[in-house]
């Protein structure tokens, strides 16, 4: 646990953080909007005291209520991963910048995350599905796709479609995913 | 009565009426459909003198399912689009979908080369998740075992990339060194290949008698039967010169590309998990991170040669410091960490293998990210390749080592 490292990005991040930074074993965990992602990878990547280069993992989360982009980024500077939680994409149109413009290795896990969780990253030119075939419909890893032998539960016969709403039935109650993944 | 022939219904396979052009399989390298993005439509039109050429997917030197489009103009790349999803499983899926011990055999599969690594990063994950401590002895038979799957993917490496090159020995030479120790490995772990050997809180069962004395007769003539078959490349004057300046890439690039592993290292940027991020017993032990500066496939390959002499000396000092003690922790057959999130990343002969796994609460892992470094690897044969030759194109890709297994997931 890098304490000085989280006294540095509450001092640089303290406008668009929307929750506390948390510590534990070696992650350092920080919440900003959709919005700010841009601004504050750039800022971690640039900045000399920062100086975040390594971007280890981009992934998508869907907590059955919103959809989250998890970033976890490396450094010669601290020996803490920084997980960079975009939080609060709404289900229905998940839109979050792309950082292709610092990581152009990022494009092919933006694509992945495009393919299974049907968020759109904005500023990535290649955002076509990567596993799943093109005329493919639905996004199997949200919480309301089931398996093949769940799919008499699912609203769908397990495929949803993109302009298809509902809310997931198999998803674990509110207050525990809350638990689990706001606080 | 006669019937009629349905004009609409389909001729079948063996009709002989059908003509080539009808037959079913054959791959079109330009898709049916409209271009959906900007780089597809772009990619897909072709230019003055230039023509596409498809690889794939069933190709020998693909180092799996993998298909790539290459557009091409006379003998140089102009472009190239590779086509993943063959081999996808939702292997994420079926892990949220099984409880936490369940879910570390789903990730074995995705790297047939290296299953330890690819079980290690889930195991510390979820050991962060549970807070569990790991006794010392069971962390020591990690690494050690661990260190052996190195040697093995890297002999596999230099194996298939000579391969790739036209060079059939060093794979018929590799495999000796790579059996004795996928030997020696299913004499502790019970498998050849896919081990499934690592559980949360240790390992599954102690070292013995048969591992320690194939280990002991292998480590006495290892070093010095290493040498003589790298000998065999190292000293290749046709190998050397294809290999030299061959697919450069810089430090810069590396990082911009997200490359991690021997690929990064052979950049120049001293970046190993083991030691920049620690885990396990690595801060103890003693080696080196090895580097080089020209990012060329030569580069790679030696970096690789010199990975295997660290690992070497890893596991000598292993076998020196191994304490006693028990190799699992005692848990619980059924597992519920409290609600929380957990990322856990290990270096392994491919570069990053990293997991990201939140836990709400029940037995099952609400979600269980798996990173592997192939899939992000891959990318950078796109950016190396136009401009050389299409010959090359195999030669870049399997110097940088993806595992088509853990590109596809």
């Amino acid at each position: 646990m890098d304490r000085a490292l989280r006294r540095r990005l509450d001092g640089r991040f303290s406008d668009v953080l929307t929750g506390p930074i948390r510590q534990r074993h070696d992650e350092t965990e920080m919440r900003i909007g959709p919005a700010d992602v841009a601004q504050v990878m750039r800022a971690l990547h640039d900045e000399p005291e920062f100086r975040f280069k390594f971007l280890a993992d981009l992934c998508g989360v869907d907590t059955g209520r919103v959809m989250q982009v998890v970033y976890h980024v490396g450094s010669d500077t601290s020996p803490d991963w920084i997980r960079v939680i975009a939080d609060g994409l709404p289900r229905d149109d998940p839109r979050v910048p792309s950082v292709t413009f610092l990581w152009k290795g990022a494009e092919w896990q933006e694509r992945e995350a495009y393919d299974m969780f049907g968020i759109i990253f904005e500023g990535n030119r290649d955002l076509r599905r990567i596993y799943m075939p093109p005329d493919y419909t639905s996004f199997p890893l949200r919480k309301d796709f089931f398996l093949a032998d769940d799919a008499s539960r699912s609203p769908a016969m397990g495929v949803r479609h993109l302009e298809q709403v509902h809310a997931p039935r198999n998803a674990a109650p509110d207050d525990v995913v809350r638990q689990a993944t706001s606080s | 009565m006669t019937t009629a022939q349905h004009p609409g219904s389909h001729a079948s396979a063996d009709d002989p009426r059908v003509t080539l052009d009808e037959q079913i399989g054959v791959f079109e390298p330009i898709p049916p459909y409209p271009p959906r993005t900007e780089r597809e439509a772009e990619f897909y039109t072709l230019g003055d003198g230039e023509m596409f050429i498809n690889i794939g997917p069933q190709h020998p030197s693909t180092h799996g399912v993998l298909r790539v489009v290459l557009k091409i103009r006379g003998e140089q790349v102009v472009d190239l689009d590779p086509v993943l999803g063959y081999l996808h499983r939702g292997v994420e899926k079926l892990c949220e979908n099984a409880d936490y011990h369940q879910a570390i055999c789903y990730t074995d599969p995705l790297e047939y080369v290296s299953s330890l690594f690819m079980e290690w990063a889930p195991v510390i994950a979820f050991e962060k998740l549970l807070d569990v401590q790991v006794p010392r002895r069971a962390e020591y038979i990690r690494v050690l075992t661990g260190e052996l799957n190195r040697v093995m993917s890297h002999i596999m490496f230099v194996g298939w990339m000579a391969l790739d090159l036209g060079g059939l020995t060093p794979i018929l030479w590799g495999f000796i060194e790579r059996d004795e120790i996928v030997e020696m490995l299913a004499g502790v772990t019970g498998q050849r290949m896919l081990f499934n050997y690592y559980r949360i809180g240790g390992v599954n069962g102690d070292l013995n008698h048969d591992f320690m004395s194939r280990l002991g007769r292998w480590m006495s003539h290892a070093t010095s039967q290493l040498e003589a078959e790298l000998a065999l490349l190292n000293e290749n004057e046709i190998f050397v010169r294809r290999m030299r300046g061959l697919g450069v890439v810089d430090s810069e690039t590396a990082l911009r590309m997200c490359l991690s592993g021997p690929n990064l290292r052979a950049t120049g940027v001293p970046f190993d998990v083991r030691r920049a991020h620690p885990y396990s017993v690595y801060p103890e032990l003693d080696f080196d991170v090895v580097t080089r500066a020209e990012g060329d496939c030569l580069a790679r390959y030696l970096l690789r040669m010199d990975e295997i002499r660290q690992s070497i000396r890893i596991i000598d000092q292993c076998l020196h410091e191994m304490p006693d003690g028990p190799v699992i922790a005692k848990l619980p057959r059924l597992l519920r960490p409290r609600p929380g999130r957990a990322y856990a990343a290990v270096e392994g002969p491919r570069g990053q293998y990293a997991t990201y796994a939140i836990s709400d609460g029940t037995d099952q892992p609400f979600r269980m990210r798996i990173h592997d470094p192939s899939f992000v690897n891959l990318q950078t044969v796109g950016l190396v390749m136009p401009g050389n030759l299409v010959a090359d194109t195999m030669a870049v890709m399997a110097s940088l080592d993806p595992i088509m297994g853990g590109v596809d997931k």
